[in-house]
Protein backbone atom coordinates (compact mmCIF):
# COMPACT_ATOMS: atom_id res chain seq x y z
CA UNK A 1 0.00 0.00 0.00
CA UNK A 2 2.82 2.33 0.96
CA UNK A 3 4.38 1.82 -2.43
CA UNK A 4 1.26 2.87 -4.31
CA UNK A 5 1.21 6.16 -2.46
CA UNK A 6 4.64 6.81 -3.83
CA UNK A 7 4.08 5.42 -7.32
CA UNK A 8 0.79 7.00 -8.29
CA UNK A 9 1.90 10.64 -8.03
CA UNK A 10 5.04 9.75 -9.98
CA UNK A 11 3.05 8.07 -12.75
CA UNK A 12 0.56 10.92 -12.97
CA UNK A 13 3.32 13.54 -13.12
CA UNK A 14 5.30 11.49 -15.65
CA UNK A 15 2.19 11.75 -17.83
CA UNK A 16 1.66 15.49 -17.27
CA UNK A 17 5.39 16.22 -17.54
CA UNK A 18 5.56 14.54 -20.96
CA UNK A 19 2.39 16.36 -21.95
CA UNK A 20 4.04 19.64 -20.97
CA UNK A 21 7.15 18.97 -23.03
CA UNK A 22 5.07 17.78 -25.99
CA UNK A 23 3.22 21.12 -25.88
CA UNK A 24 6.49 23.00 -25.44
CA UNK A 25 7.72 21.35 -28.64
CA UNK A 26 4.48 22.18 -30.47
CA UNK A 27 3.13 18.66 -30.88
CA UNK A 28 -0.50 18.70 -32.04
CA UNK A 29 -3.82 17.05 -31.18
CA UNK A 30 -4.00 13.26 -30.85
CA UNK A 31 -0.22 13.03 -30.86
CA UNK A 32 -0.16 14.97 -27.59
CA UNK A 33 -2.05 12.12 -25.93
CA UNK A 34 0.18 9.46 -27.52
CA UNK A 35 3.33 11.28 -26.40
CA UNK A 36 2.09 11.66 -22.81
CA UNK A 37 1.05 8.00 -22.69
CA UNK A 38 4.59 7.19 -23.85
CA UNK A 39 5.97 9.08 -20.84
CA UNK A 40 3.62 7.16 -18.56
CA UNK A 41 4.68 3.87 -20.17
CA UNK A 42 8.39 4.67 -19.82
CA UNK A 43 8.11 5.46 -16.12
CA UNK A 44 5.87 2.42 -15.47
CA UNK A 45 8.48 0.16 -17.01
CA UNK A 46 11.17 1.86 -14.94
CA UNK A 47 9.20 1.28 -11.73
CA UNK A 48 8.27 -2.27 -12.72
CA UNK A 49 11.91 -3.11 -13.43
CA UNK A 50 12.64 -2.19 -9.82
CA UNK A 51 11.29 -5.65 -8.92
CA UNK A 52 13.92 -7.39 -11.03
CA UNK A 53 16.95 -5.21 -10.66
CA UNK A 54 18.24 -2.54 -8.32
CA UNK A 55 20.69 -1.29 -10.94
CA UNK A 56 19.49 2.04 -12.28
CA UNK A 57 21.35 1.58 -15.54
CA UNK A 58 19.46 -1.66 -16.26
CA UNK A 59 16.11 -0.11 -15.36
CA UNK A 60 16.69 2.93 -17.58
CA UNK A 61 17.94 0.76 -20.43
CA UNK A 62 14.88 -1.51 -20.44
CA UNK A 63 12.50 1.43 -20.08
CA UNK A 64 14.18 3.14 -23.02
CA UNK A 65 13.97 0.00 -25.21
CA UNK A 66 10.24 -0.41 -24.49
CA UNK A 67 9.64 3.28 -25.08
CA UNK A 68 11.42 3.22 -28.44
CA UNK A 69 9.40 0.23 -29.65
CA UNK A 70 6.27 2.14 -28.60
CA UNK A 71 7.45 5.28 -30.41
CA UNK A 72 8.24 3.39 -33.63
CA UNK A 73 4.89 1.57 -33.59
CA UNK A 74 2.96 4.78 -32.97
CA UNK A 75 4.96 6.58 -35.65
CA UNK A 76 3.87 3.96 -38.18
CA UNK A 77 0.29 4.20 -36.96
CA UNK A 78 -0.12 7.97 -37.27
CA UNK A 79 2.53 8.41 -39.99
CA UNK A 80 5.04 10.81 -38.49
CA UNK A 81 8.72 10.66 -37.46
CA UNK A 82 9.35 8.50 -34.39
CA UNK A 83 11.48 11.34 -32.97
CA UNK A 84 8.27 13.15 -32.15
CA UNK A 85 7.40 10.54 -29.53
CA UNK A 86 10.95 9.65 -28.54
CA UNK A 87 11.97 13.16 -27.51
CA UNK A 88 8.80 13.96 -25.58
CA UNK A 89 8.05 10.62 -23.93
CA UNK A 90 11.64 10.11 -22.77
CA UNK A 91 11.40 13.22 -20.59
CA UNK A 92 10.66 11.39 -17.30
CA UNK A 93 13.74 9.22 -17.92
CA UNK A 94 16.07 12.07 -18.93
CA UNK A 95 18.68 12.55 -16.19
CA UNK A 96 18.08 16.30 -15.89
CA UNK A 97 18.07 16.31 -12.11
CA UNK A 98 21.23 14.23 -12.03
CA UNK A 99 22.95 16.54 -14.53
CA UNK A 100 22.02 19.53 -12.39
CA UNK A 101 23.35 17.96 -9.19
CA UNK A 102 26.61 17.12 -11.00
CA UNK A 103 27.16 20.75 -11.83
CA UNK A 104 26.02 21.80 -8.38
CA UNK A 105 28.78 19.67 -6.83
CA UNK A 106 31.24 21.18 -9.28
CA UNK A 107 30.23 24.68 -8.21
CA UNK A 108 30.68 23.74 -4.56
CA UNK A 109 34.04 22.20 -5.50
CA UNK A 110 33.12 18.86 -3.93
CA UNK A 111 35.16 17.04 -6.48
CA UNK A 112 34.60 13.50 -5.28
CA UNK A 113 30.81 13.87 -5.27
CA UNK A 114 31.10 15.65 -8.63
CA UNK A 115 32.95 12.81 -10.32
CA UNK A 116 30.61 10.19 -8.85
CA UNK A 117 27.47 12.09 -9.87
CA UNK A 118 28.94 13.03 -13.24
CA UNK A 119 29.77 9.42 -14.06
CA UNK A 120 26.26 8.44 -12.98
CA UNK A 121 24.68 11.06 -15.23
CA UNK A 122 26.69 10.02 -18.27
CA UNK A 123 26.01 6.34 -17.59
CA UNK A 124 22.26 6.93 -17.43
CA UNK A 125 22.34 8.99 -20.61
CA UNK A 126 24.34 6.22 -22.30
CA UNK A 127 21.86 3.58 -21.09
CA UNK A 128 18.96 5.58 -22.54
CA UNK A 129 20.76 6.37 -25.81
CA UNK A 130 21.86 2.77 -26.40
CA UNK A 131 18.40 1.56 -25.42
CA UNK A 132 16.97 3.77 -28.16
CA UNK A 133 19.57 2.62 -30.67
CA UNK A 134 18.63 -1.07 -30.83
CA UNK A 135 14.91 -0.84 -31.66
CA UNK A 136 15.55 2.08 -34.04
CA UNK A 137 18.08 0.05 -36.06
CA UNK A 138 15.82 -3.01 -36.14
CA UNK A 139 12.86 -0.97 -37.37
CA UNK A 140 15.11 0.61 -40.00
CA UNK A 141 16.13 -2.83 -41.23
CA UNK A 142 12.50 -3.93 -41.37
CA UNK A 143 11.58 -0.82 -43.34
CA UNK A 144 14.39 -1.38 -45.81
CA UNK A 145 13.61 -5.07 -46.35
CA UNK A 146 9.92 -4.18 -46.73
CA UNK A 147 10.80 -1.74 -49.50
CA UNK A 148 12.90 -4.34 -51.28
CA UNK A 149 10.14 -6.92 -51.07
CA UNK A 150 7.74 -4.70 -52.96
CA UNK B 1 35.47 8.63 -64.76
CA UNK B 2 36.87 12.04 -65.53
CA UNK B 3 34.31 14.81 -65.11
CA UNK B 4 35.65 16.85 -68.01
CA UNK B 5 35.48 14.04 -70.57
CA UNK B 6 31.91 13.19 -69.65
CA UNK B 7 30.68 16.70 -70.41
CA UNK B 8 29.40 17.58 -73.89
CA UNK B 9 32.08 19.02 -76.13
CA UNK B 10 32.11 22.81 -75.82
CA UNK B 11 30.24 24.54 -78.62
CA UNK B 12 28.44 27.85 -78.12
CA UNK B 13 24.96 26.25 -78.00
CA UNK B 14 25.96 23.45 -75.68
CA UNK B 15 27.72 25.97 -73.53
CA UNK B 16 24.53 28.00 -73.24
CA UNK B 17 22.45 24.91 -72.45
CA UNK B 18 24.92 23.93 -69.80
CA UNK B 19 24.82 27.35 -68.20
CA UNK B 20 21.04 27.19 -68.13
CA UNK B 21 21.04 23.75 -66.55
CA UNK B 22 23.59 24.93 -64.02
CA UNK B 23 21.50 27.94 -63.08
CA UNK B 24 18.39 25.83 -62.65
CA UNK B 25 20.22 23.24 -60.57
CA UNK B 26 21.71 25.95 -58.37
CA UNK B 27 18.24 27.30 -57.68
CA UNK B 28 17.04 23.82 -56.75
CA UNK B 29 20.05 23.24 -54.57
CA UNK B 30 19.29 26.48 -52.73
CA UNK B 31 15.75 25.21 -52.05
CA UNK B 32 17.14 21.87 -50.87
CA UNK B 33 19.26 23.73 -48.33
CA UNK B 34 16.23 25.75 -47.25
CA UNK B 35 14.46 22.51 -46.43
CA UNK B 36 17.51 21.14 -44.64
CA UNK B 37 17.91 24.30 -42.59
CA UNK B 38 14.25 24.25 -41.57
CA UNK B 39 14.55 20.59 -40.57
CA UNK B 40 17.67 21.12 -38.48
CA UNK B 41 16.20 24.17 -36.78
CA UNK B 42 13.02 22.38 -35.83
CA UNK B 43 15.01 19.60 -34.18
CA UNK B 44 15.63 16.87 -36.75
CA UNK B 45 18.47 14.41 -36.16
CA UNK B 46 21.54 14.94 -38.32
CA UNK B 47 21.16 11.53 -39.97
CA UNK B 48 17.55 12.31 -40.94
CA UNK B 49 18.58 15.60 -42.56
CA UNK B 50 21.39 13.95 -44.52
CA UNK B 51 19.17 11.15 -45.75
CA UNK B 52 16.25 13.42 -46.70
CA UNK B 53 18.40 15.95 -48.56
CA UNK B 54 20.16 13.24 -50.53
CA UNK B 55 16.84 11.80 -51.65
CA UNK B 56 15.49 15.21 -52.65
CA UNK B 57 18.61 15.96 -54.71
CA UNK B 58 18.17 12.68 -56.56
CA UNK B 59 14.47 13.46 -57.09
CA UNK B 60 15.55 16.83 -58.52
CA UNK B 61 17.55 15.07 -61.20
CA UNK B 62 21.04 14.78 -59.73
CA UNK B 63 22.89 11.60 -60.63
CA UNK B 64 24.78 11.70 -57.42
CA UNK B 65 24.42 13.73 -54.23
CA UNK B 66 26.71 14.03 -51.23
CA UNK B 67 25.41 15.62 -48.07
CA UNK B 68 27.39 16.37 -44.94
CA UNK B 69 25.63 17.91 -41.98
CA UNK B 70 26.58 18.90 -38.48
CA UNK B 71 24.26 20.72 -36.09
CA UNK B 72 25.37 24.15 -37.30
CA UNK B 73 26.21 23.57 -40.94
CA UNK B 74 24.94 21.81 -44.07
CA UNK B 75 27.01 21.08 -47.17
CA UNK B 76 25.54 19.57 -50.31
CA UNK B 77 27.15 18.66 -53.62
CA UNK B 78 24.92 17.67 -56.53
CA UNK B 79 26.46 16.06 -59.58
CA UNK B 80 25.00 15.55 -63.02
CA UNK B 81 26.48 15.18 -66.48
CA UNK B 82 24.40 18.17 -67.60
CA UNK B 83 25.96 20.68 -65.27
CA UNK B 84 28.87 19.02 -63.49
CA UNK B 85 29.33 19.29 -59.73
CA UNK B 86 27.59 22.06 -57.79
CA UNK B 87 28.17 22.75 -54.11
CA UNK B 88 26.42 25.00 -51.64
CA UNK B 89 27.01 25.50 -47.94
CA UNK B 90 24.51 26.75 -45.39
CA UNK B 91 25.36 28.00 -41.92
CA UNK B 92 22.54 27.12 -39.54
CA UNK B 93 22.14 29.01 -36.28
CA UNK B 94 19.75 28.40 -33.46
CA UNK B 95 17.72 25.30 -32.83
CA UNK B 96 14.24 25.34 -31.38
CA UNK B 97 12.24 22.15 -31.14
CA UNK B 98 9.06 22.35 -33.18
CA UNK B 99 8.03 18.77 -33.76
CA UNK B 100 4.87 19.71 -35.62
CA UNK B 101 6.92 21.60 -38.19
CA UNK B 102 9.39 18.71 -38.39
CA UNK B 103 6.52 16.34 -39.13
CA UNK B 104 5.26 18.60 -41.96
CA UNK B 105 8.77 18.96 -43.40
CA UNK B 106 9.17 15.21 -43.37
CA UNK B 107 5.91 14.88 -45.29
CA UNK B 108 7.07 17.51 -47.77
CA UNK B 109 10.28 15.55 -48.41
CA UNK B 110 8.27 12.44 -49.13
CA UNK B 111 5.99 14.33 -51.49
CA UNK B 112 8.94 15.79 -53.40
CA UNK B 113 10.41 12.34 -53.87
CA UNK B 114 7.14 10.55 -54.67
CA UNK B 115 5.24 13.15 -56.69
CA UNK B 116 8.12 15.15 -58.11
CA UNK B 117 6.93 18.60 -57.00
CA UNK B 118 8.16 21.54 -59.08
CA UNK B 119 10.31 24.24 -57.56
CA UNK B 120 7.36 26.63 -57.24
CA UNK B 121 5.19 24.02 -55.56
CA UNK B 122 7.98 23.21 -53.13
CA UNK B 123 8.46 26.86 -52.32
CA UNK B 124 4.75 27.35 -51.68
CA UNK B 125 4.61 24.29 -49.44
CA UNK B 126 7.68 25.46 -47.52
CA UNK B 127 6.17 28.90 -46.99
CA UNK B 128 2.95 27.31 -45.75
CA UNK B 129 4.94 25.27 -43.23
CA UNK B 130 6.77 28.39 -42.04
CA UNK B 131 3.45 30.18 -41.55
CA UNK B 132 1.94 27.29 -39.61
CA UNK B 133 0.81 28.78 -36.27
CA UNK B 134 2.51 27.75 -33.03
CA UNK B 135 0.82 27.56 -29.64
CA UNK B 136 -0.29 30.98 -28.43
CA UNK B 137 1.54 32.81 -25.65
CA UNK B 138 -1.04 32.05 -22.90
CA UNK B 139 -0.89 28.35 -23.78
CA UNK B 140 2.91 28.51 -23.60
CA UNK B 141 2.68 30.12 -20.16
CA UNK B 142 0.45 27.28 -19.08
CA UNK B 143 2.92 24.78 -20.57
CA UNK B 144 5.82 26.17 -18.54
CA UNK B 145 3.68 26.09 -15.40
CA UNK B 146 2.53 22.52 -16.12
CA UNK B 147 6.09 21.24 -16.62
CA UNK B 148 7.41 22.95 -13.47
CA UNK B 149 4.54 21.78 -11.28
CA UNK B 150 4.73 18.23 -12.65
CA UNK B 151 8.43 17.79 -11.99
CA UNK B 152 8.24 19.43 -8.59
CA UNK B 153 5.75 16.71 -7.61
CA UNK B 154 7.66 14.05 -9.54
CA UNK B 155 10.77 14.67 -7.42
CA UNK B 156 8.78 14.47 -4.20
CA UNK B 157 7.54 18.02 -3.63
CA UNK B 158 4.32 18.83 -1.79
CA UNK B 159 1.21 20.26 -3.48
CA UNK B 160 2.18 23.73 -2.23
CA UNK B 161 5.68 23.34 -3.70
CA UNK B 162 4.15 22.37 -7.02
CA UNK B 163 1.95 25.45 -6.97
CA UNK B 164 4.92 27.73 -6.28
CA UNK B 165 7.03 26.00 -8.91
CA UNK B 166 4.25 26.33 -11.48
CA UNK B 167 3.87 30.05 -10.80
CA UNK B 168 7.62 30.59 -11.08
CA UNK B 169 7.63 28.58 -14.30
CA UNK B 170 5.14 31.02 -15.83
CA UNK B 171 7.27 33.98 -14.74
CA UNK B 172 10.34 32.35 -16.32
CA UNK B 173 8.47 32.07 -19.62
CA UNK B 174 7.81 35.82 -19.57
CA UNK B 175 11.48 36.44 -18.80
CA UNK B 176 12.57 34.02 -21.52
CA UNK B 177 10.37 35.77 -24.06
CA UNK B 178 11.76 39.19 -23.09
CA UNK B 179 15.37 37.99 -23.34
CA UNK B 180 14.77 36.23 -26.63
CA UNK B 181 13.62 39.49 -28.16
CA UNK B 182 17.04 41.02 -27.50
CA UNK B 183 18.73 38.01 -29.16
CA UNK B 184 21.14 37.70 -26.26
CA UNK B 185 23.68 34.90 -25.93
CA UNK B 186 22.01 31.58 -24.98
CA UNK B 187 24.26 31.14 -21.95
CA UNK B 188 23.50 34.63 -20.66
CA UNK B 189 19.78 34.04 -20.92
CA UNK B 190 20.13 30.69 -19.09
CA UNK B 191 22.10 32.43 -16.34
CA UNK B 192 19.49 35.16 -15.92
CA UNK B 193 16.60 32.67 -15.94
CA UNK B 194 18.23 30.42 -13.35
CA UNK B 195 19.12 33.41 -11.12
CA UNK B 196 15.53 34.59 -11.24
CA UNK B 197 14.26 31.03 -10.63
CA UNK B 198 16.45 30.60 -7.56
CA UNK B 199 15.48 34.01 -6.22
CA UNK B 200 11.75 33.45 -6.62
CA UNK B 201 11.98 29.95 -5.08
CA UNK B 202 13.67 31.36 -1.96
CA UNK B 203 11.18 34.21 -1.80
CA UNK B 204 8.13 31.98 -2.11
CA UNK B 205 9.29 29.82 0.80
CA UNK B 206 9.82 32.94 2.86
CA UNK B 207 6.30 34.22 2.27
CA UNK B 208 4.88 30.76 2.94
CA UNK B 209 3.95 29.74 -0.58
CA UNK B 210 5.83 26.46 -0.81
CA UNK B 211 7.80 24.52 1.78
CA UNK B 212 11.09 23.40 0.33
CA UNK B 213 13.36 25.47 -1.91
CA UNK B 214 14.96 22.39 -3.48
CA UNK B 215 11.75 20.71 -4.62
CA UNK B 216 10.41 24.02 -5.94
CA UNK B 217 13.63 24.68 -7.84
CA UNK B 218 13.88 21.23 -9.41
CA UNK B 219 10.64 21.84 -11.32
CA UNK B 220 12.10 25.01 -12.82
CA UNK B 221 15.48 23.38 -13.39
CA UNK B 222 13.84 20.68 -15.54
CA UNK B 223 12.58 23.49 -17.78
CA UNK B 224 16.04 24.92 -18.29
CA UNK B 225 18.42 21.97 -18.03
CA UNK B 226 19.45 20.43 -21.38
CA UNK B 227 18.74 16.81 -20.44
CA UNK B 228 17.19 16.03 -23.80
CA UNK B 229 20.18 17.56 -25.60
CA UNK B 230 22.56 15.44 -23.50
CA UNK B 231 20.75 12.21 -24.35
CA UNK B 232 20.41 13.14 -28.01
CA UNK B 233 24.10 14.00 -28.20
CA UNK B 234 24.94 10.46 -27.13
CA UNK B 235 22.44 9.08 -29.63
CA UNK B 236 24.18 11.11 -32.34
CA UNK B 237 27.57 9.74 -31.36
CA UNK B 238 26.37 6.14 -31.25
CA UNK B 239 24.80 6.45 -34.68
CA UNK B 240 28.08 7.61 -36.19
CA UNK B 241 27.70 11.41 -36.15
CA UNK B 242 30.55 11.95 -33.76
CA UNK B 243 31.21 15.62 -34.43
CA UNK B 244 27.59 16.71 -34.04
CA UNK B 245 27.30 14.58 -30.94
CA UNK B 246 30.40 16.08 -29.35
CA UNK B 247 29.26 19.62 -30.13
CA UNK B 248 25.89 19.02 -28.51
CA UNK B 249 27.44 17.21 -25.58
CA UNK B 250 29.78 20.08 -24.75
CA UNK B 251 26.98 22.61 -25.25
CA UNK B 252 24.73 20.67 -22.86
CA UNK B 253 27.43 20.38 -20.19
CA UNK B 254 28.31 24.08 -20.40
CA UNK B 255 24.66 25.09 -20.25
CA UNK B 256 24.08 22.86 -17.21
CA UNK B 257 27.11 24.43 -15.58
CA UNK B 258 25.78 27.95 -16.18
CA UNK B 259 22.37 27.01 -14.78
CA UNK B 260 23.89 25.47 -11.65
CA UNK B 261 26.01 28.60 -11.36
CA UNK B 262 22.88 30.79 -11.51
CA UNK B 263 21.07 28.88 -8.77
CA UNK B 264 24.22 28.69 -6.64
CA UNK B 265 24.84 32.44 -6.96
CA UNK B 266 21.42 33.25 -5.56
CA UNK B 267 21.67 30.65 -2.80
CA UNK B 268 25.03 32.12 -1.81
CA UNK B 269 23.66 35.66 -1.67
CA UNK B 270 20.57 34.92 0.43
Amino acid sequence: MELYKEYIPQLVTAFTGSLGFAMLFHVRRQKLLLASLGGLLAWSVYLLMGRFSDQDVVRYFVASVVLTVYAELMARRVKCPATLFLVTAAVPLIPGGSLYHTMEYFMESELEAFSRQGLNTVLLAVAIAVGMLFPTSIFQLLRRSGRMGR
Amino acid sequence: MDIQSSLPSPGPEQHLARLEAEEQANERLYKVLDIGQAMLQSGAEVSRVEDSLRRICLAYGAERADVFTITSNIMVTMYSRQYGALTQIRRVAGQQYDLHRLELLNLLCRRICAEGLTLEETERALDAIRDEPQYSFPVQLLTFALISASFSLFFGGSALDALASGAIGAVLKVMDQAIRRTEANAFLSALLCSCLGGLLAALSVRIGLGENVDTISIGNIMLLIPGIALTNSLRDMFSGNTISGLMRFIEAVLLALVIACGFALVAGLL
